[in-house]
């Protein structure tokens, strides 16, 4: 009986150990790449405060990546990664099953979306310039409508609002464009979305909010480290060059 | 409250005993229980019900202290170390076990506590568990996480034979279930099908999970090793085939009861369940009534199951005749369950059938007089139906339950 109990002990303590020393060696020997993020704030109970990380790679446009496959939900997908100037890697293509010679990263369909929209939107600013915004989703506004659009610092369009005197600074001190619709227009395009497993940042409590509330207009990377078949894990959040493990 | 069992009482009794027995006042089977009973008594550190405080006792601390190490685990202190935060779960873990040994087994002085100490030590495992996916940012679908701490949990409970440890392991699986299951349906399945919610889909998948648990219950009671450790199976099981049946009698046929994707899961829940049946129909001590019983969950499963892919949501009011054979099925079954109990002398079905009993009478109540009456002779009314009810039910259940002869079970 005794041993008996001291070796399920021992098998507890080497579950926990194994799940540690197999993310440890992960760590150590996958390939580390620099994704783009856009946080939302939510709580988890089990494991406190955590930042919700909608990745770039996070929303794909099938049309503009030439992908005429249909894909399932929880279907397994390699998004074939293209290093940009700026050191982080975006969508280049999607394949259903192991690409050999490119990057790429491991990820599971949520949904596909045959009828979403990518907006383009004319602003024109208290000048007369004329400046073409895309966000990545639209509400009912209409042409001849203030709205002031939040950017981050590449210039693309994290939020945006309705131009209201009780609400202001709606960009909390970030860059912004402020100015009347000039013109909407809608192109239909297929949308998939995919989850890499690596959405969830987790900090100390309380501090979930400071990042979510200080990011206006931050610069926001993850950096995965990817196992040889492409799945990520998430090793550090950088806010403006700083570092979050 | 008793007193505790003194050694002079002890030896009192077996000295007054014998000369019972001599004097043909007690049979010798009746001195060898008597002696037993007290023996037991005595080792147990005193009566029913003082073992039963020490008990919950131990259990409501474990559980404190252990909620206290994963609201720790939440917390994520980011100027602890994570070798020290690991430290935290290992050391802790590791003595909660030892200790909770040593008082129980080698030692034997408080066993209960002892109990305590290793149930603690079981949610410090499940709170390392998170703390890992904390460090690593596993995602918050994280549902490995409760399916491997139930995994790591047991075998230790049907080695100590722990009801604790079971039920600790029987509700992480089910918060797998919810979580795994939750992953394997698109974001549009939650969407509400008119006034009913998408979280509808999961009645039918719980409710198998019950049905599963109720049979793997009655297999346990089934085989003398495992018979001690057959109540959280079937208390569990019960409970959520009653709670998740509860909701069939509401007017939700506007919308799923469950979703076609998840059948590896209604496939697996219905193969256990059918297997515990099997399990059950080969042991040797099968409980009074089986037979009905079996055909009974059987019919629910059959129920669940075309609930499940059969069923297509009714339009308009044509819910009316489904909601009413809803009623009744559940009424019937609240009543065989309530007759099991009674044939069985078994505290639970009878416990849980008159609670789900009291609960449908209450929630038709509202349903069918809310608009009947004034509000102030409907709450009156209800009022003195549930007070008068309640005083009858109650006596009725100490009534039942007194007739009862169980011995106390513990952890």
């Amino acid at each position: 009986m005794r041993i008996k109990f001291f070796l399920l002990i021992l098998l507890q303590i080497l579950i926990l150990a194994g799940m540690i020393g197999y993310r440890h060696y992960w760590v150590e020997t996958g390939e580390k790449i620099m994704l783009r993020v856009s946080p939302v704030d939510p709580r988890d109970l089990f494991r406190g405060d955590y930042v919700h990380l909608a990745y770039e790679i996070s929303s794909l446009d099938l049309d503009r990546l030439s992908v005429k496959e249909v894909f399932r939900p929880r279907e397994k997908v390699y998004v074939i990664l293209e290093k940009e100037p700026d050191d982080t890697w975006k969508a280049a293509g999607i394949a259903k099953s192991l690409p050999s010679g490119k990057k790429f990263i491991q990820g599971m369909v949520e949904f596909e979306k045959k009828d979403s929209s990518r907006w383009e939107i004319t602003l024109k600013d208290d000048l007369g310039n004329l400046h073409p915004l895309s966000p990545r989703w639209w509400s009912e506004m209409h042409p001849g409508g203030r709205v002031t659009f939040c950017l981050d610092r590449r210039g693309r369009v994290t939020s945006f609002a309705k131009e209201e005197p009780s609400r202001k600074d709606p960009c909390r001190g970030g860059p912004s464009l402020t100015g009347v619709i000039a013109d909407i227009k809608a192109t239909p395009f297929r949308l998939l979305q995919v989850e890499y497993g690596i959405e969830s940042f987790f900090v100390q409590e309380g501090k979930g909010r400071d990042i979510e509330s200080g990011r206006a207009g931050q610069d926001l990377r993850a950096e995965a480290v990817l196992r040889k078949d492409g799945k990520a894990m998430l090793k550090s959040l950088w806010v403006d060059g700083k570092a979050f493990h | 409250m008793g007193k505790k069992i003194d050694r002079g009482f002890a030896r009192k009794l077996r000295e007054e005993i014998e000369i019972w027995e001599q004097e043909g006042m007690v049979s010798p089977i009746l001195k060898d229980q008597i002696l037993a009973y007290y023996k037991m008594k005595a080792r147990l550190g005193g009566p029913a019900g003082t073992g039963k405080l020490i008990t919950a006792l131990s259990i409501l601390g474990s559980v404190l202290a252990g909620v206290g190490v994963i609201l720790f685990v939440a917390a994520n202190w980011s100027a602890i170390p994570v070798e020290g935060k690991l430290a935290v779960i290992f050391v802790p873990m590791a003595a909660s076990y030892a200790l909770g040994y040593l008082l129980r087994y080698e030692r034997g002085d408080f066993p209960r506590v002892g109990a305590g100490f290793i149930l603690l030590g079981a949610l410090i495992f499940g709170a390392g568990i998170f703390l890992v996916a904390q460090i690593y940012h596993l995602s918050v679908h994280f549902a490995n996480g409760p399916l491997v701490w139930g995994l790591g949990v047991l075998p230790l409970a049907y080695l100590l034979r722990f009801k604790t440890l079971l039920t600790l392991s029987l509700i992480v699986f089910l918060i797998w279930l919810g979580m795994e299951t939750h992953s394997w349906l698109p974001p549009e399945a939650f969407e509400p099908s008119g006034p009913v919610p998408g979280e509808s889909k999961f009645i039918s998948l719980y409710f198998m999970a019950g049905l599963a648990l109720w049979g793997l219950g009655l297999m346990h009671r089934g085989y003398e090793g495992f018979r001690k450790i057959s109540d959280p199976y079937i208390v569990l099981g019960i409970l959520c085939t009653f709670g998740t049946g509860f909701l069939f009698t509401f007017d939700l046929y506007g919308g799923h009861f469950g979703a076609p994707v998840l059948w590896p899961f209604y496939l697996a829940l219905s193969v256990l369940f059918l297997l515990s049946l099997f399990g059950l129909a080969l042991s040797s001590e099968k409980p009074s009534g089986w037979v009905w019983e079996v055909v009974f969950l059987l019919v629910l499963l059959g129920l669940a199951l075309y609930l499940t892919f059969l069923f297509s949501s009714l339009p308009g009011k044509g819910h009316r005749d489904f909601v009413l054979s809803a009623n009744l099925i559940f009424a019937l079954a609240v009543l065989i369950v309530l007759f099991l109990g009674y044939l069985r002398e078994f505290p639970v079905y009878v416990n849980v059938a008159l609670l789900f009993f009291v609960l449908d009478v209450f929630v038709r109540y509202f349903d069918f007089f809310w608009e009947l009456f004034p509000r102030s002779l409907f709450f009156i009314i209800g009022g003195l139906i549930l007070l008068t009810g309640g005083v009858l039910l109650e006596r009725k259940r100490r009534k039942i339950l007194g007739s009862f002869r169980k011995p106390e079970d513990e952890d």
